[in-house]
């Protein structure tokens, strides 16, 4: 296994078990190696849940991830050319003046470029945070957070991944977002191996090919984990077999899963199915990821 | 409701995989049963699944959306670097003295590195980024999707112009009610779907995790000045606190819960939701 070994985890569809999975695999790896946790989703970010930790965290930093442009309505004339120029139509002329819509807006600052008056000055705004904590196993989580109405999802990705070269980690694992925009193509940037996790539905594996597009847009290497395994058997195979032999392994379905993590008891710390499942991927993943 | 009025209505939740998708399904069709004429415009755009759950397939192609992508014209350019400092989104590479690079996966379309070229040495080509498609499901049922290419960094506006095409399309139609069914998430897709809607459904798990998500949701639904209501889903498993506990720091309320039912998930797998029988009352 490489030096610094990075492992992302995405799916495409929400909600078939990303962070359960990211959650697991992080303290089976511990055992072994230096790891350092990644919260990616950064507009939903639960990985510390599933990792049982709710109390404090250890730093909360705000950061900048965009700009966004602020008027000068003394020396603005009323041109509009920076209407004009928003590719994401986040500015309107309201009797003669540009108004912002903060929500829409991208902070790329074409409108300051275009204004002959130079009314526009672009300011950063604190959109993100970086939360950190170490946690009871023994390793660091990292975990970006995006202030709800704030852009640059992406960023904030790039950010935490930046900081967590900070520390010596032997095994980085990033837990992505759904989908397969811009949060997802920043955590995929520059890892070693891709784990993506489906569950046997239609609209999940659609989604995973997606995702999967993705992934070999970037050309990784991956391996497939198939959750609730058991609520579609012909479709699980079909998705297993479809992997041609890239699958590390099964999750069983189990409502005890749901009451598990209500009482914010990781998985590993119960004597649930999904244990043991889990065991068995984390087994052919070592084994998988011994020679990349 | 005014007539000729067309009602923009919202399904969203925060964490993924909560049920957005079923609950509107199951919305849409106790609207068509109560006499309105409906589009389900699924905007989750980097993964629409509306219509598998519909059991239709994307056919038909009703529209192409584009985005400007930069294009260097060598001749012009001198390689002085400012494109590649004007760039927010890191998408410009530059070696020392050689021609920047366009990496169109990072690019987010904004146009800036054409404005600040002082040689006019950077060009636009439209690019197509997403597909628009539409179907009649039944009577009074349509199904709008858009879907964005795959790896497309900046998937706001493909939403945004999946939203007009929508509104478009209602007003050619007839339809009475648009429902927008969302990506996961709070991020820019999500926010270019809430825009401008006139009510807004979370639907949600009674999970810490979805008690977590669900109020980023609802926050940033209360800055754009979204009314939203909550539904619960999986209501039986879990713990209902978690969501109680920020439905009322938000004011809001639980309008619906849904219980797990293996007989609901089959037809969500089948694509027989709309055939599901479920009386679904809103408070």
């Amino acid at each position: 296994m490489k030096k610094k070994f990075k492992i992302a985890i995405v799916s495409g569809k929400g909600g078939v078990g990303k962070s359960m999975l990211s959650s697991s695999l992080a303290i089976l790896f511990s055992k072994k190696y230096k790891v350092i946790a990644l919260d990616a989703d950064v507009d939903a970010p639960n990985l510390a849940i599933w990792l049982g930790e709710i109390g404090k965290w250890d730093k909360i930093e705000e950061i900048s991830v965009s700009s966004k442009p602020f008027f000068d309505y003394k020396k603005c004339d009323g041109c509009g050319k920076c209407a004009d120029s928003c590719q994401f139509n986040a500015i309107k002329m309201i009797s003669g003046k540009p108004h912002l819509n903060p929500f829409i807006c991208e902070g790329c600052g074409a409108c300051e470029i275009v204004c002959p008056q130079k009314a526009i000055s672009l300011k950063p705004v604190n959109g993100g945070k970086i939360k950190t904590k170490n946690t009871k196993y023994n390793f660091p989580l990292i975990s970006g957070h995006l202030m709800p109405g704030e852009t640059g999802s992406g960023k904030i990705v790039s950010e935490i991944k930046k900081r967590a070269e900070r520390y010596k980690y032997e095994l980085m694992l990033i837990d992505s977002s759904p989908g397969t925009g811009c949060p997802v193509i920043a955590s995929l940037q520059d890892v070693n191996f891709v784990i993506l996790v489906t569950e046997p539905t239609p609209s999940a594996f659609s989604d995973l090919k997606r995702a999967l597009e993705v992934v070999n847009y970037f050309g990784l290497p991956w391996g497939l984990v198939i959750n609730k395994k058991d609520i579609n058997k012909t479709l699980g195979s079909k998705i297993d077999k479809w992997s041609n032999g890239r699958k590390l392994g099964d999750i069983s379905y189990d409502q005890n899963i749901f009451k598990a993590i209500a009482s914010f008891k990781p998985i590993m710390e119960t004597d649930l199915r999904a244990k043991e499942e889990i065991k068995t991927i984390f087994n052919k993943l070592s084994f998988n990821i011994k020679n990349i | 409701m005014k007539k000729g009025k067309i009602r923009k209505i919202a399904i969203s939740g925060g964490k993924g995989g909560t049920g957005k998708s079923t609950f509107s399904v199951l919305l849409a069709n106790k609207l068509i049963k109560e006499g309105h004429k409906v589009a389900l415009v699924d905007v989750d755009v980097e993964c629409p699944n509306d219509y598998l759950l519909l059991n239709q397939k994307l056919r038909k192609i009703e529209k192409f959306v584009y985005a400007k992508f930069p294009k260097l014209d060598k001749r012009k350019c001198r390689k002085c670097g400012l494109c590649v400092k004007s760039c927010k989104s890191n998408a410009i590479f530059q070696a020392p003295d050689r021609y920047p690079i366009f990496l169109q996966e990072l690019c987010s379309a904004c146009g800036v590195c054409q404005l600040i070229c002082p040689y006019n040495a950077i060009h636009t080509k439209r690019v197509k980024t997403g597909k628009i498609f539409a179907t009649c499901v039944k009577k009074n049922l349509w199904l709008v999707t858009g879907q964005a290419k795959a790896g497309l960094e900046e998937t706001g506006p493909v939403v945004a112009q999946v939203k007009k095409f929508a509104l478009d399309f209602a007003k050619k139609k007839d339809i009475d009610t648009l429902l927008f069914d969302t990506a996961a998430g709070v991020h820019c897709p999500v926010i270019q779907a809430l825009i401008g809607i006139d009510f807004a459904y979370a639907v949600t798990e009674p999970t810490p995790m979805g008690a977590y998500d669900l109020e980023l949701l609802l926050s940033l639904s209360q800055k754009l000045k979204i009314r939203t209501k909550v539904i619960l889903n999986q209501a039986n498993l879990g713990n209902k606190k978690f969501i109680e506990k920020v439905v009322s720091k938000y004011k809001t309320q639980i309008v619906n819960t849904i219980p797990y039912s293996k007989n609901l998930a089959k037809a969500y797998s089948n694509g027989q939701l709309l055939d599901f029988k479920y009386n679904l009352k809103l408070k």
